[in-house]
């Protein structure tokens, strides 16, 4: 049989880590979101939500790809697998992370408040038996506990794997992740309508946490692209995570940007079609003033551009055209964010400093904390049973 | 690298180390050999109640739709919800030949061709029932948007319209796609038989191939481009199926996540229809190292998985219908549960949230006994499943004084009953005259067509690794 050597180093070296930028970017980020507090409580919380909910995307949908990773027996992402798993090995972060949203939630959701908009009348109440504080904290301490065993039990398992190579460890890796994404679903789905969709509490939809995994999930698939195409330009892992490898992530990425716009659409459309006030007064804060400029940027940003791009089979194996798009996408994930938890602060798009502030300091943070894991172990899950198969894919 | 005990190997695709030659003896001789008996009579039987199909048709035509158990609310009965739930078994057939093919899974190729023939059976069967739900049959065609003097169009708003075009589109798609997989293996066929009509036949239909390299270059393009666009058309088609409800306001239809929510449902009932008819093929036709109980398990983790999706769509449903606060959803949604139709909305929850669970275990995932009868047991849930949210939701509906109970008559009933009877005839000349496993195909996921399955000399590697 023919055996393919690793013939890459894998191990991540200091060099490579932008360690020294993302410690500057975040102390810059978490300085000025701390003067924020002081400045504008308000306008900080709203954008420290949504610089939260970015991030958490990610780490989350790293955390089911991994485990549908798993569950499938895949054999084409082995080399890949290493970076979702650290992306989601340290979601117990967001657990300190989520504390500014707990205290600041009575500003930030106004089902918390006694005070609101006639408008409102009797539904406060109506939900007051799940939308109530202690309640919510019960849910976020549910949701976060079993992420982080999750997302801290599928690394550790594949790192024990990598040290002492018993292929056992798959079997037990399967095994988490079975159930894993029977509670990530529930869990997943509950925590978006408790996050962002009750922002609008007298809003609902059947759809939203779908919707809210469709976005992750295509934003995910784009930055691994771009995490692989930054290994390579550090010249790492050049015959371990291949062309073809790139390729497929290519293939996932147009896969997930339709069902995506599927989503999307459904759940817009169904609302748009029926035009009851009780659903289309979301869509239509969200259509009015230059709100609409940004759902135009992420309709055009997510979808129909990468679609076009895309679509022939030669754009994706181009690394600078997937360079270009995933950009593209990744910052219309941002957008569109910004777009769903913004509204109910301001009632026309004006971008705040503390957007951008709150946004560092996440990203210091987040992607601090990736190349710390990182760089401590292999790049690759280095003894899985099924690398030879992903190694000599083509 | 070590090895331990606790690591599950994947099985290989074929079982009991045939040969290539082997395969197509295998396939081949359930055409090449003379008719069995069962055959006859199945086919006897499949035509009868067939006819009985065509019977209650007629009568439907002569009389009217007054003849079926419709009343003042429930102006659409038996006819949609055996629309949607032939629909819904056709799409499994979809994603085992196009999605499975485009996520590179091997083991699709042991149950595509068959599957794919359910779906375009299963397409016909569903067809059938708004066209003779429209009343006056003789002006079907006004369902299409034809240029007339009248200057009469249909709704385009509408997505009973939207219906038409999709399901047409993937018909033909499913058609066209399953015949282009069937040309190699017509042409096999048309080498093998010894009956020069047949022969000729198979000739006819392999459209003059010969195995050349030019030619499977064009058949995998072409195969790879129908898969590319059957994706999108099998999630289209459900989800449209979805807006002919979710679209309209009435409570307990409209909920936005119906289209993924129907387009699971579809995947869950046509995968326990393929399983049933797997389980019943594989036995009569000895085709147990193809169909391996390796693809069952695999088959009931989809039918897990996806049954899961559809409890997960019901709960968020009941939850959403309650957090709404919309007192006529709330209603909807308690009345399914507790209402005059709970039973049929208990019927629905067992056979698809509570009785796919024990596919948790391996042992039952491996058992042919317990995957056959809970395929059958989702088929249930699954018709059920279309039944509450037709009729429940319309049978209550905002003026109390109009509330009836709905029943079917036996009309109702002889119809749905008699499609069976459609399907099966098909479905049995289709096994008794193409090749029900796709040869070409399944040779190519042979441990034996694996390059890498070979040591230095040429011997077939026992163990994979």
């Amino acid at each position: 049989m023919a055996n393919i050597k690793l013939t890459d180093s894998l191990e991540f070296p200091d060099s490579a880590s932008p360690m020294r930028l993302l410690i500057s970017v975040g102390v810059v980020g978490v300085i000025a979101s701390l003067v924020g507090v002081v400045v504008n409580t308000e306008q900080f919380l709203f954008s420290y939500l949504f610089s939260f909910s970015f991030f958490i995307s990610i780490a989350l949908a790293s955390m089911f790809l991994v485990m549908v990773h798993h569950i499938t027996r895949s054999s084409w992402g082995v080399t890949l697998r290493r970076i979702p798993e650290t992306f989601s090995s340290y979601i117990w972060v967001f657990v300190l992370l989520f504390l500014p949203i707990l205290f600041g939630m009575e500003t930030l959701y106004s089902w918390t408040q006694e005070q609101y908009s006639w408008f409102y009348e009797g539904l406060r109440e109506h939900k007051s038996p799940y939308l109530n504080t202690t309640f919510f904290i019960i849910r976020n301490v549910i949701y976060f506990s079993i992420w982080s065993y999750l997302g801290y039990s599928l690394y550790k398992y594949s790192i024990k794997m990598d040290e002492t190579g018993d292929w056992g460890i798959d079997t037990t890796l399967r095994k988490i992740s079975a159930p894993g994404i029977f509670f990530f679903a529930f869990t997943l789905a509950f925590a978006s309508f408790d996050w962002i969709m009750s922002l609008n509490f007298d809003w609902f939809s059947t759809m939203f946490g779908v919707y809210f995994f469709a976005m992750s999930f295509q934003a995910l698939f784009a930055i691994l692209i771009l995490m692989s195409l930054y290994l390579r330009r550090q010249g790492l892992l050049l015959n371990t995570i291949t062309r073809s490898h790139i390729r497929d992530l290519g293939g996932w990425l147009f896969g997930f940007s339709v069902f995506y716009a599927y989503i999307a659409f459904s759940q817009f459309f169904l609302i748009y079609y029926a035009n009851i006030s009780e659903e289309i007064l979301y869509y239509t804060a969200r259509f009015e003033g230059n709100w609409e400029i940004l759902a135009f940027i992420f309709l055009f940003g997510r979808f129909i551009i990468p679609f076009i791009l895309l679509l022939p089979k030669k754009s994706k194996s181009n690394y600078k055209l997937l360079f270009a798009v995933s950009t593209l996408i990744v910052f219309s994930h941002l957008v569109e964010f910004y777009w769903l938890v913004m509204p109910p602060l301001h009632s026309s798009f004006s971008f705040h400093w503390l957007d951008l502030a709150t946004f560092l300091a996440f990203a210091g943070i987040f992607m601090g904390m990736f190349f710390y894991f990182f760089k401590r172990q292999s790049m690759i899950p280095k003894n899985d049973p099924k690398l030879q198969e992903s190694l000599s894919k083509h | 690298m070590s090895n331990t005990s606790a690591y599950v190997k994947e099985a290989p695709l074929v079982k009991g180390n045939h040969t290539f030659s082997s395969i197509t003896a295998l396939v081949g001789d359930i055409v090449e050999k003379p008719t069995p008996l069962w055959w006859y009579i199945a086919f006897g039987i499949s035509n009868l109640v067939m006819a009985m199909m065509f019977v209650m048709v007629g009568w439907l035509i002569w009389e009217g739709t007054g003849v079926w158990g419709l009343n003042n609310t429930v102006a659409w009965g038996w006819a949609i919800i055996n629309f949607v739930w032939w629909v819904g078994i056709g799409h499994a057939g979809t994603l085992i030949s196009a999605i499975l093919f485009l996520f590179r899974q091997g083991w699709r190729t042991a149950i595509n061709r068959f599957a794919e023939a359910m779906t375009i059976f299963a397409v016909m069967c569903a067809g059938l029932f708004p066209a003779i739900h429209v009343g006056r049959i003789w002006v079907i065609y006004w369902v299409f948007p034809l240029p007339n003097q009248m200057q009469m169009w249909p709704n385009f708003n509408s997505p009973l319209l939207w219906d038409v075009f999709a399901v047409s589109t993937y018909f033909t798609v499913s058609l066209l796609f399953w015949y282009v997989g069937l040309v190699p293996d017509f042409a096999t066929l048309r080498d093998r038989v010894k009956n020069k009509l047949a022969a000729k036949i198979y000739g006819i239909c392999s459209l003059g191939w010969t195995g050349g390299n030019r030619q499977w270059q064009h058949y995998e393009k072409s195969y790879l481009i129908l898969a590319g666009l059957a994706t999108p058309l099998v999630l289209s088609v459900h989800t449209i199926v979805s807006f002919d409800f979710a679209v309209s306001i009435i409570p307990g239809w409209h909920t936005t996540i119906f289209p993924p929510y129907f387009v699971a449902g579809a995947i869950f009932s046509g995968f326990a229809m393929v399983m049933t008819l797997m389980l019943i093929a594989r036995k009569i036709y000895g085709l147990k190292d193809i169909m391996t109980d390796d693809h069952m398990e695999k088959m009931n983790i989809i039918i897990l998985v996806t049954g899961w999706m559809v409890g997960f769509a019901y709960i968020m449903e009941f939850f959403i219908a309650w957090y709404g606060g919309v007192e006529y959803e709330k209603f909807a949604f308690v009345n399914r549960a507790i209402g005059p139709y709970a039973w049929a909305y208990w019927i629905m929850m067992s056979c698809n949230v509570i009785a796919p669970n024990f596919f948790w275990f391996k042992k039952m995932r491996r058992s042919v006994t317990v995957s056959f009868i809970l395929s059958i047991v989702v088929n249930i849930g699954m018709w059920f499943e279309r039944f509450v949210i037709t009729v429940t939701s319309l049978a209550q509906d905002f003026i109390p004084g109009s509330w009836a109970y709905y029943s079917p008559t036996y009309v109702d009933v002889l119809t749905y009953v008699g499609t069976f009877g459609f399907f099966f005839t098909n479905f049995l000349l289709f096994l008794r005259f193409m090749p029900m496993v796709a040869i070409a195909e399944i040779k190519m996921v042979m441990p034996q067509a694996d390059v890498h399955n070979y040591d230095e000399n040429g011997e077939l590697l026992e163990d994979k690794h």
